[in-house]
């Protein structure tokens, strides 16, 4: 059987268009953008052309792109960089129980460096309420931070709305939407976001970089020091490369963006209904209907997930769980523990993630697989007469 | 056997083991039972703390297996860990890597190899498996100085049906040879002996640790005459000499765990010696258990003739040819005919 990746939540294969466009970097178009000379030009304007692409894409400015290392580079940056930026002006910042670690790490990285930090609680299908979120603002608050769509159980969080309170409160506005896009359609606007967090490795390009858009007037201050790369707020040479690929990425991603959020919204619904008429004893996680258009997230009732991951590995099946071992016990990701999963269901949850080269076949031979394999772990007791271990 | 799962600790007889499955043909994968154990900062390495995956996973990268890293600790603590420190408190001195084997690698670990799509489990023990005319048996592995079929003397018959012991022919410095001629990473690796949650302090330290109520008590003679304190009875073990801080002209012996009277009984070294015991928790790895066998009352032991009667309660009662010194309840007696291991029990009484 030729191996199915259904993982695209964690990175997509590099489309071979993406790589394409990012050979002459290993060639010709080799120089430092910074440099005067006819190299740097060059180079120089390779970034400036993703550049553009990439801002109309989201109906930003040029100059309101920042490029980074990747997500989580660009979550700290606006974390930490609108943080300190306008401590003058307050010390308080909202987010949410379910966001990534990037954030929920930087923001309990300045609660240290005494700031305070409100981590809104989300229902149980992972929605932030944008009532609770107006609730939490003080007059020292200086920064939001909630994500456009959660990474594990695919919940897209009512990002506008929240926006537009934060507009209204004059209160600055990130989104982390490293799930979303290249995937969902939206502008900066629409979204009324002042920060919005991407990565290129999540749209078919290559790893290793990622945006910060950064809404002009936005006070930041720079993430690192010692150039004046991105005019000045991010230090270090860039990544051509990986930025040229990130602009033929979001270029490929943009022609067929709602075809392709149709297609995989088609599978993604398949897959769910195919599986409980399959299976008994599962539970979808996540909003049933606001959610990615390539997100599936099962919880398998008394089964542990990375048992699940593992057999379904051995038949050439990629997926992955929100527990999974690693040098400690075995906990279940702070998402499904935010969420309130039913401690029976909480550890053995699986995500399929859907993208550009998932094919329907490739869904009916997991609906084929998967209970199969569930069913050979629920059989399974163990070969001595004792009880099974708590 | 087509796809063989190789429980991988990180040291280099599991990566021998995978590495002489790999060139024997079988389609071999590494997985490592993370414990949830971690030694103190600057500790020795143990078998199964994080340092230990990652070797696990630098040796399946050199031999280019694939490897996967599965949650055991609730296992551990349920399966091994809680019932050893019932076991220390009731007096006993159990073996944490026999109730390790029997429960863990060679039972949630080989069923769950079995369910996730493996036709098999291989480890790094120095043991044997040969089929006889009854099926299959459990012997002696080459490596006399390492074999380990002590510790594995409780595991369900019918498992080694999906068992395989790689290194039943190797003896440990031929396993070195190899792993540094196959240039795997861990070849000069040193030794973990320890008990793999037990921290440098000892086992009284880790009791403490468990909030395990640990009360000093007399240390008495045979007499019942009182001759000093003792830290409680769970830092002791029966044949232990020194430690006690009791001052006699002969050197002195725990001879007895009184856990009801939280009592230690000592004395001289011909008092240790006991005719027999009686075990519980039997298990048989062959049919039927001859009337004469030798008999391996701890691991550094030799096997001594012995006896055998088995009684209607399902126990053993063992007589030895000659008195052996320091039976320890808690401890296991393995049962050995030649090459065989015949099975074993937990040691209950001491006669």
């Amino acid at each position: 059987m030729t191996p199915i990746y259904m993982d695209y939540a964690a990175t997509t294969p590099t489309d071979q268009r993406v790589v394409e466009a990012m050979l002459p970097c290993f060639g010709d178009i080799f120089g430092n953008p910074s440099s005067l000379h006819g190299f740097g030009q060059d180079a120089r304007a390779a970034i400036e052309e993703a550049r553009a692409k990439i801002a109309s894409f989201i109906g930003a400015k040029p100059a309101e792109v920042v490029f980074t290392s990747g997500g989580t580079e660009s979550d700290n940056f606006a974390i930490k960089g609108v943080a300190w930026a306008n401590h003058k002006k307050g010390d308080h910042i909202i987010t949410s129980a379910i966001e990534h670690h990037a954030v929920l790490e930087s923001c309990r990285f300045l609660e240290k460096e005494g700031f305070k930090v409100t981590c809104l609680p989300v229902d149980s299908d992972g929605l932030v309420d944008p009532a609770e979120v107006a609730k939490a603002i003080t007059d020292r608050t200086v920064l939001i931070s909630i994500m456009h769509a959660n990474n594990e159980i695919g919940t897209i969080e009512p990002i506008a709305e929240i926006g537009r309170i934060a507009k209204e409160r004059k209160v600055y506005f990130h989104t982390d939407a490293v799930q979303t896009f290249g995937h969902l359609p939206f502008t900066v606007d629409e979204l009324n976001v002042d920060l919005l967090s991407a990565s290129a490795h999540k749209l078919c390009g290559p790893k290793g970089v990622g945006l910060l858009y950064i809404r002009e007037g936005t006070r930041i201050v720079p993430f690192m020091h010692g150039g004046e790369q991105e005019s000045g707020r991010r230090a270090s040479t860039q990544n051509v490369p990986g930025i040229v690929g990130f602009g033929k990425a979001v270029e490929l991603a943009a022609a067929t963006l709602a075809e392709e959020a149709a297609r995989l919204t088609a599978f993604r619904d398949r897959f769910i209904k195919g599986i409980f008429e399959r299976l008994g004893g599962i539970r979808l996680n996540g909003h049933p209907t606001r959610r990615l258009p390539n997100n599936i997230n099962l919880s398998v009732e008394s089964i542990e997930g990375e048992g699940m991951v593992l057999s379904l590995d051995m038949l050439g099946i990629a997926c992955s769980t929100g527990s999974a071992c690693s040098s400690s016990s075995l906990e279940p990701s702070h998402c499904l523990l935010a969420i309130g999963l039913p401690h029976e269901f909480s550890h053995g949850s699986l995500r399929f993630s859907l993208g550009r080269y998932t094919r329907e076949s490739d869904i009916d031979a997991v609906l084929e697989a998967l209970p199969q394999v569930v069913g050979r772990l629920r059989a399974m007791s163990p070969l001595y007469e004792g009880k099974k271990p708590a | 056997m087509k796809k063989v799962a190789v429980a991988m600790s990180g040291g280099v007889d599991s990566a021998v083991a995978a590495l002489l499955l790999q060139q024997s043909g079988h389609e071999t994968v590494g997985v490592t039972m993370c414990l949830g154990v971690t030694p103190a900062e600057g500790g020795r390495a143990k078998c199964c703390g994080a340092r230990e995956i990652e070797d696990a996973g630098s040796v399946c990268r050199a031999l280019g297996i694939r490897h996967y890293v599965v949650d055991f600790a609730a296992d551990l603590e349920a399966k091994v860990i809680e019932p050893f420190v019932a076991e220390y408190l009731r007096g006993r001195t159990p073996n944490p890597c026999v109730a390790c084997n029997r429960w863990l690698k060679f039972g949630s670990l080989l069923s769950k190899a079995l369910a996730w799509g493996f036709d098999g489990l291989a480890t790094g023990h120095y043991a044997a498996i040969e089929s006889g005319v009854g099926g299959y048996l459990l012997k002696r592995p080459k490596d006399r100085r390492k074999d380990q079929t002590y510790f594995l003397h409780a595991i369900p018959r019918e498992t080694l049906a999906k068992v395989l012991f790689p290194l039943a022919g190797y003896t440990k410095d031929e396993v070195r040879g190899i792993a540094e001629r196959a240039g795997l990473p861990v070849f000069d690796k040193r030794e973990s002996q320890d008990v793999c949650f037990m921290p440098a302090e000892g086992h009284g330290a880790f009791l403490r640790s468990r909030g395990a109520g640990i009360e000093p008590g007399e240390i008495v003679n045979l007499e019942g005459r009182v001759l000093g304190r003792h830290e409680g009875i769970a830092c002791y073990t029966i044949g232990q000499r020194g430690g006690l801080r009791v001052s006699s002209p002969a050197p002195l012996y725990v001879l007895a765990i009184d856990a009801t009277r939280n009592r230690l009984v000592v004395g001289g070294k011909t008092d240790l010696r006991a005719g027999g015991l009686v075990a519980g928790e039997v298990n048989r790895l062959v049919d039927a258990f001859p009337e004469e066998a030798r008999a391996k009352i701890r691991y550094a032991h030799r096997a001594a003739r012995c006896r055998i009667s088995e009684e209607r309660d399902g126990r053993l009662t063992v007589r030895f040819a000659e008195p052996q010194e320091a039976v320890a309840p808690g401890q296991s007696v393995v049962l050995y005919d030649g090459e065989t291991v015949l099975g074993g029990g937990t040691i209950q009484e001491v006669l």
